[in-house]
């Protein structure tokens, strides 16, 4: 038997509840459709994610028996499978290489377009081409480029005078498949950072290098003494964001190899799709979902604590 | 103040210069230009020893043949269609909230701004295995019902947070001014508030557009009719027939990138504003 409730009951803890929410009821009012929007189609599941990758859920047994609770199982699995670890070399490798080159592009781009000759307008504008491009459309556009027979990147090599790459097939070899994507994801993701640079880059007092100049200060000088110091942070919040998406990116890879030749390409991004939607596991593809995602988290982490630090 | 100026008579600084600059340019510029050559060569001209920048003989037969005998025009409608309707949901949504955790102090405000900021950290590949279970099981997989519901997102987090910085440069007196001359809070924020941000709000849904219009991998995951395919997801499709058709293919990769250069264009200068926000790039 239930008891019945009374005002009394309640004393503790609905008034305070109720007055915050008559307080700021018109607050909520403007924020929360969006919030249950994201809730619905992020937290849920997030959520749902992490219990799926302690179960056995296979999408074809799952029409006659439902998912069964298996622990960890799928995670001691995931961890044995040599696979996997191949799998997160290379996408430590890919990450890396595409966040390297994708900040020493962007910020000798900024630098040039930082000097006044004429013309730095158009190439400021010329610049954006790359990164206007929709991923998957620049992705076919550069397979294009690959092309072994009749690709113009082959052509532009024997040209130079390579004459052995005349019908290289770019995309057949893993380590100069991997190479082509790298390329092609520092095309895509160059302008961005090259035109975040250039705003911070103009920001910086003119004096600062006049005076430099007057105490005698090489070029090099002012670029190690002056300009780095001062984009540091921009530098450092920049590096981060490139390596959440250059972890992440998927796009490009699918559409130039599909985790091939063989899968020597397989990022981990498609490594977990092809085990939820190839191999239909769904279980162990959420568990390394999971896995993925405390990844990002990690970087994620060291990004909050530097986006702290400058709103301090 | 900013730029650095040289000395006009530093010769060999100035072809040093000149030299990055080209290289610069051509790497930006050639393989769109290349894209552009291809869809209007004849295949014949194509597949040629020495490839030709400047189509031989100039030609709209690809173009042609890209829309009768692929479904591309299909893929666009679709495209446009999904991409519409998350952009003014998208806006509706993201100018309320951004409002609210523009102008009020509420307990959470801080812990939800940075939790929509992480949320633009997410792999898509994280969220979509549950959400394709969830789609299956609502019967909305091959729909268009799954894209609609599922690219809010990255659209909204990008959304909220840009223009949240619009409403904050927009000086409260505004409002206040209003509510005096007897304006409630949401009709000072229709009338006053609404109109001063348009800008602002045009740019983010641009973006947003620019987003759904470009992603690929929940419309490869969900949908699987050629009819219901949008344009990234179609043009990939082409790679599934024997032989690839190069000249159409560039040319519809060419229809494909066209709405998203121009809409680039229109909110060039929001860019800086954007960034703020900490994610582009869809």
């Amino acid at each position: 038997m239930q008891k019945p409730m009374r005002m009394e009951d309640l004393k503790g803890w609905e008034p305070a509840f109720w007055l915050a929410w008559k307080k700021y009821r018109l607050a909520y009012a403007f924020v929360l459709p969006a919030l249950i929007a994201i809730g619905l189609v992020i937290l849920y599941p997030l959520f749902s994610v992490v219990v799926t990758s302690f179960e056995r859920y296979h999408l074809l047994e799952i029409l006659t028996k439902g998912p069964t609770y298996i622990g960890f199982a799928n995670y001691v699995e995931i961890l044995k499978d040599p696979e996997f670890w191949y799998s997160l070399g290379i996408t430590m490798y890919f990450t890396a290489a595409c966040v390297i080159l994708t900040i020493l592009a962007g910020l000798a781009v900024a630098l040039l377009l930082n000097l006044e000759f004429p013309g730095h307008k158009v190439l400021s504008v010329a610049i954006l081409i790359p990164w206007v491009m929709p991923r998957v459309a620049s992705s076919i556009l550069w397979k294009w480029i690959y092309d072994d027979q009749f690709g113009i990147l082959n052509y532009l090599l024997t040209l130079l005078g390579f004459k052995g790459m005349a019908s290289y097939a770019w995309l057949a070899h893993t380590s100069s498949a991997l190479w082509a994507v790298i390329i092609v994801v520092v095309w895509q993701s160059f302008p961005f950072i090259a035109v975040s640079l250039l705003a911070a880059l103009q920001s910086i007092p003119a004096e600062l290098y006049e005076a430099a100049m007057i105490d005698g200060a090489s070029p090099w000088q002012r670029l190690r003494f002056i300009t780095l110091p001062l984009l540091r942070n921009l530098l450092g919040v920049l590096t981060v964001i490139s390596t959440i998406w250059d972890f992440k990116a998927f796009d490009q890879m699918w559409v130039l190899t599909e985790g091939g030749p063989a899968g020597g390409t397989m990022i981990l991004g498609i490594h977990t799709w092809m085990n939820a939607f190839a191999y239909l596991r769904m279980g162990r593809a959420s568990a390394l979902a999971v896995i993925m995602l405390l990844l990002v988290t990690a970087i994620t982490l060291f990004y909050l604590k530097i986006f702290n630090r400058e709103e301090e | 103040m900013g730029r650095i100026r040289f000395r006009k008579r530093n010769i060999p600084a100035l072809f040093f210069i000149y030299l990055a600059a080209f290289i610069v340019f051509f790497v930006s510029v050639f393989p769109f230009c290349w894209m552009l050559s291809t869809s209007f060569k004849r295949p014949e001209d194509t597949f040629t020893s020495v490839p030709k920048l400047i189509p031989p003989q100039f030609t709209l037969e690809n173009y042609r043949r890209a829309f009768q005998d692929t479904l591309l025009g299909r893929y666009f409608v679709n495209s446009i269609y999904v991409a519409s309707i998350v952009t003014l949901t998208g806006i509706v949504l993201s100018t309320l909230a951004a409002y609210g955790f523009s102008r009020f102090r509420f307990p959470g405000r801080k812990a939800c701004l940075l939790f929509i900021l992480c949320i633009q950290m997410l792999p898509s590949v994280v969220i979509i295995i549950p959400l394709f279970i969830v789609m299956r099981n609502l019967n909305a997989l091959n729909n268009h019902w799954s894209l609609l519901v599922s690219y809010p997102t990255f659209t909204l987090p990008l959304s909220v947070w840009m223009l949240k910085g619009f409403f904050d440069e927009i000086p409260r007196e505004m409002e206040e001014v209003a509510q005096i001359d007897g304006c409630s809070v949401p009709a000072a924020f229709f009338r006053v508030i609404l109109p001063l941000t348009l800008p602002g709000i045009t740019a983010s849904g641009i973006y947003a557009f620019i987003g759904a219009w470009n992603e690929f991998l929940f419309a490869m995951t969900f949908l699987n009719s050629h009819e219901l395919y949008t344009m990234p997801v179609g043009l990939n499709a082409f790679f599934g027939q024997f032989t690839v058709e190069w000249n159409q293919l560039m040319a519809a990769s060419v229809f494909f990138t066209i709405p998203s250069l121009i809409f680039f264009m229109l909110v060039r200068k929001y860019l800086a504003r954007g960034m703020a926000g900490g994610a582009l790039k869809g």
